[in-house]
């Protein structure tokens, strides 16, 4: 299985063998010592070794892993929250908008840095799949 | 006056601490909470807690006339401040009385000879205690008192230290290397005064580096008795707040002991001192020290003391202010504490204040461990108060002992879901001037100037990714946690009936 986590050009790959042994109360087993793990919205806060990690996880298919200026839809849905306006200079990483589908929200995160040059869609309006939904032109 | 009923004005860890010796003493106890405090542990150690209406500090904690409402309406007979909050406040204390209620520290006097800066430093040197060069500045108007503070600047030097003149706990406070800074750094210093004290005076100091933060507990009761529970050194300080705090100083000699022990008893009856305080000193490394202030109410490192000398100040606080003859006896000193600050805050960048839940909670446990905390797992760390989590507290029969101890129950120490300098604090237990006793009131930036960064190795950080991939593709993350947030309403009573116990 692979995972995406923000930060990490690499997608993580976990064989089965590789697994952590799965303790009770979140605790896990790897390397001999137990780690701690606990996930808060999209990041895993992990406790191994006397050290805390936090590991944000990229859902498949989401927008920052794009590497594409065009944020497209990426699952039908409708529009819950609009951040940015046209002209503003976002940051990479940065909520742009969120996204309602199946009652999961979903972030639209700026794949890199930029100013915003255009907004096609507004809160409340339904979007299906692969609408581009903004657009982010790379500053020079 | 016999005292049967305590209301504690104050609340998170200190409140904790005071309503469990108030249990322990047999005393009632009332707890007063801001709605954003509801469901916190103070709140459900006190025999009764009543909200405070409002949504700010100012129209909850430090709403006098509702507090006394409540004092009145609950019948409590005295009243404990604990830190910060109305702790230092002369008219609150003299409201309390007033009410004919006890207030359990000091008198309104004492509290506003020592909490002001400029009657304190005149108090201390006619005590005979020499005292760092500095001014009071006056001035409440913005425009006069910078021009106050600039002027006052030349007679103090530099480098020097603006810090509010009624305040504590390193709010209010800059340091300012040359006159160019001083401007910035005064609005600063008098916008966090006015904000957490509602009083915008400063006072400018002469900053001495390369001293050791030196202080020494006394207890006063009205029998005539004044002692002093030897010193704690609190060198190791971020952002001018104290993180890693300890008893005895290491590098302390008998003779600097009974010195400064006498002073600070000198200081206390100077006042007319009764119940518990602190003289803080700045320690020279010449042997040299100089009063540096009285802070008239229980202190956040209380423990260390308590750890090595075996008295329960707190208890003590509570005997003292009921009329009793305190109980401790002469003072001896046994092993080595040790306490450090748990903060939610992000020590990678520059200690920034972090919030969050918290997801996961498990302190250390073992002998010579003591916890002092306001929180628990579940809670939620809020921008609302101070970013105190906790204080982990280790005793061991020596300094070397005590920092294995500390280091050992840091590692166990596990808080996810918020931030906290739990790391930090570790690696600080390895640092050379930590495990030699010679910190200094600048140790920490000397130590990191440029930010502390956690030395983490690949293969851990290899190791935490194989877990949050395991976890992840096991569903761990469908927690508890987020199920009890929808489950917020009232449990039916016959859910719990049908429950079925082991």
């Amino acid at each position: 299985m692979k995972y995406q986590f923000k930060g990490h050009d690499e997608p993580f790959s976990l064989a089965k063998e590789e697994m952590a042994e799965l303790l009770t109360d979140g605790r896990l087993l790897v390397n001999n010592k137990i780690a701690h793990a606990s996930k808060v919205g999209d990041t895993w806060w992990i406790h191994y070794d006397g050290h805390t990690f936090q590991f944000e996880l990229v859902e498949p298919g989401s927008s920052a892993t794009d590497d594409d200026s065009n944020l497209s839809a990426p699952m039908p849905g409708k529009v819950l929250e609009l951040y940015v306006e046209v002209g503003q200079v976002v940051e990479e990483g940065e909520t742009l908008m969120i996204l309602e589908a199946m009652k999961m929200e979903h972030k639209i995160v700026a794949g890199k840095a930029g100013t915003v040059t255009s907004i096609n869609f507004q809160a409340g309006d339904q979007v299906e799949q692969g609408n581009e939904l903004l657009e982010i032109e790379e500053d020079e | 006056m016999t005292i049967s009923k305590v209301l504690i004005a104050n609340r998170g860890e200190i409140a904790c601490r005071i309503l469990r010796a108030c249990r322990e003493a047999g005393l009632a106890t009332v707890a007063i909470y801001a709605q954003n405090d509801t469901g916190t542990i103070f709140t459900e150690l006190a025999d009764e807690a009543f909200l405070l209406e409002g949504d700010s500090i100012a129209s909850t904690y430090l709403d006098q006339s509702q507090i006394l409402e409540i004092a009145r309406i609950s019948g409590a007979d005295a009243i404990h401040p604990g830190f910060g909050f109305l702790s230092e406040r002369a008219d609150f204390a003299q409201a309390v009385i007033d009410a004919g209620i006890q207030w359990v520290g000091p008198s309104p006097e004492a509290i506003s000879k020592m909490g002001d800066k400029m009657t304190a430093r005149i108090t201390m040197r006619d005590a005979g205690v020499p005292v760092i060069p500095g001014e009071e500045i006056e001035e409440t108007e913005e425009q006069a008192a910078l021009m106050a503070i600039e002027q006052a600047s030349h007679r103090v030097g530099y480098p020097l230290l603006l810090k509010a003149s009624s305040g504590g706990g390193g709010k209010g406070m800059r340091s300012v290397d040359d006159p160019s800074q001083l401007e910035s750094a005064a609005l600063g210093a008098r916008r966090e005064a006015i904000a957490a004290f509602g009083d915008g005076r400063v006072y400018v100091e002469r900053l001495l580096t390369g001293s050791k933060h030196v202080e020494i507990q006394v207890l006063a009761d009205r029998h005539g008795r004044t002692i002093h529970l030897a010193e704690r050194e609190c060198s190791v300080q971020r952002r001018h707040q104290k993180v890693f705090e300890e008893a005895p100083c290491a590098t302390m000699t008998e003779e600097i002991r009974e010195a400064m022990g006498q002073a600070a008893v000198a200081a206390a009856e100077a006042v007319k001192y009764e119940g518990a305080g602190t003289v803080e000193f700045l320690l020279a490394p010449n042997g040299e020290f100089f009063f540096l202030e009285m802070n008239t109410r229980i202190q956040v490192e209380h423990p260390v003391t308590e750890m090595i000398t075996g008295v329960d100040i707190v208890r003590e606080q509570l005997r003292i202010a009921a009329g009793e003859p305190m109980s401790c006896p002469e003072l001896s000193i046994r092993g080595h504490a040790i306490e450090v600050r748990l903060y939610a805050e992000d020590a990678q960048n520059n200690f920034l204040p972090a919030i969050g839940p918290l997801s996961i909670f498990k302190a250390p446990e073992g002998p010579g461990i003591r916890l002092d905390t306001g929180v628990r797992q579940g809670d939620e760390v809020t921008p609302n108060y101070d970013p105190m989590l906790a204080k982990l507290i280790v005793w061991a029969p020596n300094r070397t002992e005590a920092l294995e101890k500390m280091r050992r129950a840091l590692d166990e120490f596990v808080v996810l879901g918020c931030t906290t300098n739990i790391r930090f604090l570790r690696e600080l237990c390895d640092q050379q001037e930590v495990i030699e006793g010679t910190t200094d009131t600048t140790t920490i930036d000397r130590i990191w100037p440029n930010g502390w960064t956690p030395s983490v190795t690949e293969q851990q950080k290899q190791s935490a990714l194989v877990v949050a991939a395991t976890a992840e593709s096991l569903g761990l993350g469908k927690t508890k946690l987020q199920v009890s947030a929808e489950q917020n309403g009232p449990v039916s009573p016959f859910q719990i009936i049908s429950r079925r116990f082991p």
